[in-house]
């Protein structure tokens, strides 16, 4: 599903941002990628996205190879991952339900489809009543389960979350940790970019850690800071 | 691309043309200007390419006979003219017909004072008009040289400085067209890349779910050509009504004075080519300007 192999990443600036990370995610996982500010976090989600290139190792992600991959190919790969941001990301000038149906007008799919499909997915993320309404009309958390809808519409086999919780109160995020372990319940792979301490510790997913680049820890069933020697780096 | 597909994009790109009014109007405004300077000159350089090739057909030379020719001296002129292949066609005018025509153009009808004069005093002029207008120079020099011509003439120096200068308008008018194209290529793209860059969260987003690059491409380079239509068809509508009011009052001046010479083209003649060079430059240009305009915000 993931893998990165040996994977370092060094901007021109002379940042590494990655160092030597190994990791592996496997179908119908959930993880958290923990870390603090400047751990590598969301150049990890730019790797996976291919918004960046690794400088050294591999990238395998459902089946493309990164490292060789073609600018082409881009689009293709982006449309088997459900993508969910702090920022939540939402088209303007567009409905909930245009903003969903049209993840999937993308891929040209059929509009007999989309009629069938969006509707599912704002039924998943509790939005039915709302599908006509503009974005600016709806609150954080409602915005978010929109841009959850959005990732879910084409049925990614993988869905990555940067930071989805970072703009909403504690009722909210628990909301979106409920529909994303719902989601991967339902078997799809799921990879949590998070700061929020009491999610990570509540859910009790495996837990993979990053200081300053290197993957320190990758622990199952897992905390968000290692209550032996670690955990002030996570703070 | 599927034809939904590409419906959705051409209602994209017109929506969003509509939905930026003011950037939209500003740069129709941009594009109908550059437009009509293109069209002045090109109406220019084709109007003086067109003199100069009417002026070229009808300028006939000149052969004179000597006036001591006799008639079957006058034949053997007139062989030597029926059997040279450069020739087009020739008239004879006799001396009858030269001597009715001076005292008309000299006299008027008062004709009392040349009743002495006989037609014998005038010559026999072969009026020939040559298939290639540019061998004029070698035919004038040979005809000299033949027995029994007086003299060839030619309207040299007119046909040869409307020639030269339907040549020089042409090439400076294309090298102005083709630099006022390119400013205005770079006006729009510059009008474009702010409507663009006030969607750049827009664009990010599209590229973040999946979307092809022609798919965001698309519907900015719709938009483009529809600017550059409606400014083309503003521009054209201007253009034609103008030369319209040009070439009456401009004809039936020159008319008056009794030149003659010098004639705009009828607008009926033009103006096909005028909506259609419109149209096409119009769209490309804002086509093209679109495309430079998002090029830089789809490397994502």
């Amino acid at each position: 599903m993931v893998e990165l192999k040996n994977v370092t990443k060094k901007y021109q600036t002379g940042t590494v941002a990655l160092r030597d990370v190994n990791l592996k995610i496997n179908k119908g996982e959930f993880v958290f990628l923990v870390g603090s500010s400047g751990s590598g976090k969301s150049t990890l989600i730019k790797l996976l996205l291919k918004e960046e290139d690794c400088t050294d190792g591999t990238v395998l992600v459902n089946g493309y190879d990164l490292s060789s991959m073609g600018r082409r190919e881009i689009p293709y790969l982006r449309r088997s991952i459900g993508i969910v941001f702090q920022d939540f990301r939402l088209l303007p000038n567009k409905t909930v339900y245009e903003n969903v149906a049209f993840a999937m007008l993308i891929t040209e799919a059929l509009p007999k489809e989309i009629r069938r499909q969006v509707p599912m997915a704002l039924a998943l993320v509790g939005l039915s009543k709302k599908a006509n309404v503009y974005p600016n009309q709806l609150s954080g958390g409602e915005q978010q389960r929109v841009a959850l809808a959005r990732a879910l519409v084409n049925n990614p086999s993988l869905l990555v979350a940067d930071e989805p919780t970072g703009n909403l109160d504690p009722e909210n995020s628990l909301e979106i940790m409920k529909l994303l372990s719902e989601v991967n319940n339902r078997g799809t792979t799921v990879l949590v970019a998070t700061h929020e301490k009491n999610i990570v510790d509540t859910m009790k997913k495996r837990v993979v850690a990053l200081n300053k680049g290197a993957l320190v820890r990758d622990q199952e069933k897992g905390l968000y800071g290692n209550e032996d020697k670690n955990s002030e780096i996570y703070a | 691309m599927k034809i939904r597909t590409a419906k959705y994009m051409l209602k994209e790109g017109i929506l969003n043309a509509y939905r930026n009014k003011i950037m939209s109007l500003a740069s129709i405004g941009i594009v109908g200007a550059s437009l009509l300077i293109f069209g002045i000159f090109y109406l220019v350089m084709t109007n003086i390419v067109y003199n100069a090739g009417i002026l070229k057909q009808q300028s006939e030379i000149c052969v004179y006979c000597d006036p001591e020719l006799n008639d079957s001296q006058v034949k053997q002129v007139e062989a030597i003219i029926k059997k040279d292949e450069r020739i087009k066609d020739y008239k004879l005018e006799s001396k009858k017909e030269a001597f009715e025509k001076a005292k008309k153009r000299l006299l008027g009808d008062d004709t009392s004072v040349v009743e002495e004069l006989t037609e014998d005093i005038m010559q026999v002029t072969f009026y020939v008009k040559l298939k290639d207008p540019g061998m004029s120079k070698e035919f004038i020099s040979q005809y000299r040289k033949i027995a029994g011509v007086e003299d060839v003439d030619y309207p040299e120096a007119a046909v040869e400085f409307i020639s030269g200068m339907s040549y020089w308008v042409t090439v400076i008018s294309g090298f102005l067209m083709v630099i006022l194209l390119i400013i205005s290529m770079f006006i729009i793209s510059n009008t474009i890349k702010l409507t663009v860059f006030a969607r750049r969260k827009e664009i990010n987003i599209m590229k973040y779910i999946g979307a092809t690059d022609w798919f965001i491409r698309w519907p900015f380079i719709i938009e483009g050509i529809a600017i550059g239509i409606v400014g083309a068809a503003a521009a054209a509508f201007l253009t034609i009504n103008g030369y319209n009011a040009v070439e009456a009052r401009f004809n039936s001046e020159f008319l008056t004075i009794g030149t003659g010479l010098v004639k705009l083209m009828k607008a009926n003649r033009v103006w096909n080519e005028i909506i259609l060079i419109y149209t096409l430059v119009g769209g490309f240009i804002g086509a093209l300007g679109s495309a430079i305009s998002i090029r830089k915000y789809l490397h994502v």
